[in-house]
């Protein structure tokens, strides 16, 4: 396996078929244990988020290092009308359950960085890490 | 796919596979809100235990169906949620409301033999 | 053996920290603790083989530890010397010399070639050997266990030495050994069908935490267990990161079925817990081990029925 996969995400499968490969991708970064799952899950929010918000997007994943330490980068970008508040966006709903179903504020809390870069009109642009311990 | 779902006397035990999709929750959360109607069933499992993540769709589903069936007069118990999902469902900040949670198929039943509801032997109908 | 131990442990001896009062303090040994071994002393004595050999096992078994105290000899005095070694634990002294023979011994073990991690799967075993013992020859598990808990910090004592040692011969850093202490995972213990007891000693940071709550789902999942006493006794101070790890812990364990009580939560802790925002009635606190314990058995639907008056010794 290389040390990058890039994975359409368009359908229903594409979001289970992200998440899986980024499991995989993170076990051979040295990641073990809960975060496995942890980083499978902010996969699933966010390619999920593709397919609602801009119906079609993709998904990098990549190796990283930094030092002896190595990571998992998923960098999530889509073509869809994008996001003209990103703060209003990562603000956390999931309380109160009337979020706006968006997984970005909780995928933000499950990995190790975050970042993302969108403007109204052009796009979403998600890149998000998480290290070994 | 399509998750199976047992009938064992008044309760319906779904069993979830891991490589479910959205369409598929939805899916299952339509058939089990039919099928309580139709045998008029008092509790419902939901067992999750071969489910990989439990991410906030999963989760807001499963929340339907339980506000679903208990519209119809059916309690649900979701059980085997595993030690990493319940991890990373907790980490993510994503709850399961008022849903009853049991360790598995056994302690689902406990739980609903708890509120009165029998498993029974086999299916009647 | 007597050169290998001249040979430049002066270096050793140098770095190490022999503050005694300080370590007793990080494991928060009471004079109450003394008591509680005082109590186990006989226990463990009797069964002093059974808990070395749960000790040497692991190490046998683990692949790179082949070779390790190569030679009859070598073993035999490694054994000896363990046996020594729990025969002083239990020997109700913790001072200067004790400290200095835990030393010797951590000395003898870093020259075996034993690192650290391999030292601390070891005494993991070791620890699951005498609380095993422990627990079942106990009649009432709520004062079995407080002797353990007194018991486990002398244990974290010795751990905290040893490793010193190890790594102080090795010539690592002090975030080494924080990583190393770190590792060590707290077991949790069955003590009845469907409860378990988790005693938590130490310094609690993000990372232990984290790996605390990775062992309790996992032992809630592998014990079936419905209920879980969390006892905090032996933590001095809690921040926020860690605060909210036992929030999630016990979120995390009411999805998979289980109850989770805290007990021993100090006036200190609860105080700064309280001062970190954290909601108290949200935690199902009990003060003392006893209460906790009584009411995990209510839970789960046990009573304790006293079926006779207890018999009276005739004299001869």
């Amino acid at each position: 396996m290389s040390d990058e996969i890039c994975l359409r995400v368009e359908r229903d499968a594409d979001v289970v078929a992200a998440r899986q490969k980024g499991r995989e991708l993170a076990a051979l970064a040295g990641i073990t244990g809960s975060d496995l799952t942890v980083v499978a899950t902010a996969i699933s929010e966010i390619a999920r988020n593709i397919i609602v918000y801009a119906k079609r997007g993709q998904i990098v994943l990549r190796i990283a290092q930094n030092g002896h330490r190595r990571g998992v980068v998923v960098i999530a970008t889509d073509q869809g009308p994008g996001i003209a508040d990103i703060d209003l966006a990562m603000r956390d709903g999931f309380s109160t359950g009337k979020s706006l179903g968006l997984g970005l504020p909780g995928a933000r809390r499950l990995m190790d960085e975050f970042e993302i870069v969108s403007e109204a009109g052009h796009g979403v642009t998600v890149t998000m890490t998480k290290w070994s311990r | 796919m399509t998750v199976p779902i047992l009938k064992q006397g008044h309760i319906l035990i779904a069993s979830i596979q891991a490589a479910l999709t959205d369409r598929d929750l939805i899916d299952l959360k339509d058939e089990l809100t039919t099928s309580v109607g139709r045998f008029r069933s008092r509790g419902v499992i939901i067992d999750v235990s071969a489910l990989d993540v439990m991410d906030s769709f999963a989760a807001r589903t499963l929340r339907s169906v339980a506000e679903a069936t208990r519209l119809r007069g059916a309690r649900t118990v979701i059980v085997g949620i595993q030690p990493d999902v319940a991890f990373s469902m907790v980490q993510l900040g994503l709850g399961l409301g008022e849903i009853s949670t049991a360790l598995d198929l056994e302690g689902g039943l406990e739980m609903l033999a708890a509120f009165g509801l029998e498993g029974g032997g086999a299916d009647e109908r | 053996m007597p050169e290998i131990l001249a040979r430049s442990d002066a270096h050793i001896r140098q770095v190490l920290d022999y503050d005694v009062e300080r370590r007793r303090r990080f494991v928060n040994l009471q004079p109450i603790d003394l008591e509680h071994i005082a109590e186990l002393k006989e226990d463990v004595l009797k069964h002093l083989d059974e808990h070395v050999e749960a000790f040497f096992s692991y190490l046998d078994a683990l692949p790179e530890a082949g070779g390790l105290f190569p030679g009859s000899d070598m073993r035999a005095e490694a054994i000896r010397l363990k046996r020594d070694h729990l025969t002083a634990m239990v020997g109700g002294e913790y001072g200067k010399d004790y400290v200095e023979q835990r030393v010797t011994l951590g000395i003898v073990y870093s020259r075996a070639g034993l690192d650290a991690r391999m030292f601390l799967g070891g005494f993991h075993a070791l620890l699951r050997s005498l609380g095993a013992r422990i627990m079942e020859q106990a009649e009432e598990p709520m004062p079995a266990f407080d002797r353990l808990t007194s018991l486990s910090k002398v244990l974290f004592f010795d751990l905290a030495i040893i490793v010193d040692v190890l790594i102080a011969d090795r010539e690592s850093t002090i975030a080494l050994q924080q990583e190393a202490i770190r590792e060590l995972s707290t077991p949790a213990l069955q003590i009845r069908d469907r409860l378990l007891i988790m005693p938590i000693i130490g310094v609690l940071d993000t990372h232990r935490a984290r790996q605390l709550t990775e062992g309790l789902l996992r032992a809630i999942r592998d014990n079936r267990a419905k209920v879980v006493v969390m006892d905090v006794t032996g933590v001095a101070t809690v921040d926020t990161k860690v605060a909210n790890h036992l929030l999630q812990t016990i979120a995390a364990s009411r999805l998979m079925g289980a109850e989770v009580i805290i007990t021993g939560l100090s006036a200190e802790v609860a105080q700064s817990l309280v001062t970190l925002g954290v909601d108290l009635t949200k935690l199902n606190a009990v003060g003392d081990l006893q209460g906790g314990l009584e009411q995990a058995e209510r839970l789960l639907g046990y009573q304790l029925v006293r079926l006779a008056p207890p018999v009276e010794r005739a004299s001869a």
